[in-house]
């Protein structure tokens, strides 16, 4: 029987999972992907919601914002990326630690 | 009965394909991996009866930015040196055993405090009636121009802004000789 | 929910008669289990039909060719030289399937099964006839935009895994060339469907006449040019002349399809030819009027009662006729198509993107705006009903 717990646990182990990316990578590609799994779960939670608790589609709403908002941040992040790259010559983000110490 | 086996099936697909991306070695796998993890997420919206909500997952993730993160992967291979500024050893820029345990643990603590704090939702559970899937692309609509049209107006300019600064950050720039 | 095939069918007397027996045989009520199975076996016909007409694409463009270039085409095989696809079926299939050892594995098996399984995803919401597309999606139009775009990524991937700078040009010159034409076809799909009211396939088809003058083609001049944007993008994003520029045979060693062989190489024929077929049926459905014949047959009423025929029988002829109509004007397509291919020179890569952002897109935005205004201008009346109100209303009301 698919309830809301099934929901909420899928969008649970993504957010967990995706944390487990960002943590155990070090090219900032693979963090980024990372991001993109944690903005999933978030957007799939607010959908689950609207079926099973509420029916007026405000979660799909905030579920679409999610995904404009991950695309665009995606494209910017890349942007970021690559500049980087033009810089660095590396995409390792212990070599981003200009900052540190 | 198969709403549930379309349940379980795109359950399978995400959650296999977002461990695959923290286990595989290779980027561009995991960038394909990641893909058949939101084909999942949009196989779990149908099933939730979001349809417009799946098509756009399908539309903007599988169309935009899984193309975006390889063009980008292209864009910047090419192996780099292999010692930092300090002359030690870099880590391996896709994480080795040690970066894995680490993140393993600190998954593993912080899925418990976010199940410490889930536990009161999950057991208060209102059971109230489970809404029939209905046509939600006129509803949707409706809401974006009606109750959401602040949210609406603000992401275009927002995406306005992500597409020009995309573009200005990276573009190629002349060397200035002197 | 949406109309499906299954709910299409499940108004004859055979139907139930099927469920009424596997629910005595199982002891439970089996019409979910008899729709899955009846999903299953449409779902293989209609992948059957289209790999048919993908191969059959292939001799037409080779016989049309030769009737443009003044020669014969391939006559030998079977009547005609009609069954040369089979012929060249079973060379692709006999071939030595060469994997090069440098390759991506994973990335290779997998780059020309992704572009087939987006064509074929694409064909489920393939608008056909109003009782036979195999899922009438609420979403329709827009599952079709996303399921096109998984073309590009088998390119990109196909051209990335062969590990050979020719293959890797084209595979980012195809990727890039796809998501840029997406754009104006999105547009114009846009316009279309605030013309329509509603996304699903269905929606768009029977939002115009069944004559001529009701097509949306003629519907005000915004479409008129939106259907020659809509062409030439979704030529464009279908990788064919003369935009081949990523599979290009005098430059580029065949693009990025170069290190696969035998039935790798088949699948990403196959695909390209499969998307023809799709963009030209998209196209008929939105533009050209789609399945809808004179006199309305689709829902059988003509047939029965002019002809006292049975209403499932009459239905169903209404259904094929309906699809005879659709597959005519997609192929006059698909016949405009393979003509352009061999008349038109290739363009440079420069040429092509300048053409995508330069002119296509901000004519598909004009469209757009003006297409919306139109419709609020003028009550979303089509110039045909305009110019006769405006004789009746000159003629005094006779």
């Amino acid at each position: 029987m698919i309830s809301l717990g099934s929901y909420l646990a899928i969008s649970f182990a993504l957010f967990i999972l995706g944390i487990a990316v960002m943590i155990a990578r070090k090219n900032i590609i693979a963090i980024l992907l990372g991001i993109e799994l944690i903005l999933n779960s978030a957007a799939l939670n607010f959908a689950a919601y609207t079926k099973f608790v509420n029916n007026n589609l405000d979660g799909h709403v905030m579920s679409l914002f999610i995904i404009v908002i991950a695309a665009a941040e995606a494209a910017v992040g890349l942007g970021i990326v690559i500049r980087f790259f033009q810089l660095r010559e590396s995409i390792h983000i212990d070599d981003a630690a200009s900052l540190q110490n | 009965m198969f709403n549930d086996f379309l349940f379980l099936a795109s359950a399978a697909l995400t959650l296999g394909g977002a461990f695959a991306v923290v286990w595989v070695k290779d980027l561009m796998h995991a960038c394909i991996y990641l893909m058949a993890s939101l084909f999942g997420v949009a196989g779990l919206y149908a099933c939730i009866g979001a349809d417009f909500l799946a098509a756009t997952q399908i539309v903007v993730y599988a169309g935009g930015v899984v193309i975006l993160m390889l063009f980008a992967v292209m864009l910047t291979g090419g192996a780099s040196n292999k010692t930092n500024r300090y002359g030690l050893e870099k880590i391996h820029a896709m994480g080795n055993t040690k970066t894995k345990m680490v993140a393993g643990i600190s998954a593993f603590v912080i899925g418990l405090v976010i199940l410490k704090i889930m536990v009161s939702v999950l057991k208060a559970q209102p059971v109230s009636q489970v809404g029939a899937n209905e046509n939600s692309v006129e509803k949707i609509g409706t809401l974006l121009a009606s109750d959401h049209i602040l949210a609406f107006e603000i992401s275009s300019v927002l995406l306005l802004g992500a597409l020009i600064g995309a573009a200005i950050i990276s573009r190629p720039r002349k060397e200035i000789h002197d | 929910m949406n109309a499906t095939i299954i709910s299409y069918l499940s108004q004859s007397k055979e139907f139930n008669l099927i469920v009424a027996w596997f629910s005595e045989l199982f002891g439970f009520d089996a019409t979910s289990f008899v729709a899955f199975n009846l999903f299953g076996v449409f779902a293989l016909l209609l992948i059957g039909f289209a790999a048919t007409v993908g191969g059959l694409g292939t001799f037409a463009e080779r016989k049309i060719s030769a009737d443009l270039q003044m020669r014969q085409g391939p006559n030998r095989v079977g009547p005609y030289g009609i069954l040369q696809f089979l012929a060249d079926g079973v060379k692709l299939i006999t071939k030595e399937d060469i994997i090069p050892a440098q390759v991506d594995k994973f990335t290779f098996y997998i780059a020309p099964v992704l572009c087939l399984v987006g064509v074929f995803s694409a064909l489920s919401v393939f608008p056909i006839s109003s009782g036979f597309i195999l899922t009438d999606l609420n979403v329709g139009i827009f599952y079709f935009l996303g399921m096109t775009s998984l073309v590009g990524v088998g390119i990109f991937l196909g051209g990335y895994s062969s590990n050979s700078k020719w293959s890797m040009l084209g595979g980012m010159r195809g990727a890039s060339q796809i998501i840029s034409y997406e754009i104006p076809v999105t547009i114009t799909i846009v316009m279309m469907v605030l013309l329509a009211g509603g996304m699903s396939m269905g929606i768009l088809v029977s939002s115009q006449g069944s004559s001529v003058l009701d097509w949306n083609l003629f519907h005000n001049p915004f479409t008129f040019i939106g259907f020659f944007v809509y062409f030439i993008a979704a030529l464009a994003e279908t990788n064919r002349a003369p935009f081949d520029l990523p599979e290009a045979e005098s430059e580029l060693v065949s693009g990025y399809h170069t290190e696969f062989s035998g039935m790798r190489f088949g699948f990403f024929a196959l695909a390209e030819y499969i998307e023809v077929l799709i963009v030209c049926g998209i196209a008929t459905a939105m533009f050209l009027g789609g399945y809808k014949v004179p006199f309305d047959l689709g829902t059988g009423e003509l047939l029965n009662q002019k002809l006292g025929l049975d209403l499932m029988l009459a239905k169903n002829i209404g259904q094929f006729l309906e699809i005879g109509s659709f597959l005519t004007k997609t192929f006059a397509l698909y016949y405009v198509v393979i003509w352009i291919r061999w008349t038109l020179p290739r363009l440079r890569v420069d040429q092509l993107m300048t053409l995508c952002w330069k002119y296509l897109t901000p004519i598909a935005l004009f469209n757009l705006i003006g297409c919306a205004v139109w419709i609020y201008v003028f009550n979303g009346q089509s110039i045909v009903q305009l110019f006769s109100l405006l004789f009746k209303s000159s003629g005094g009301g006779h």
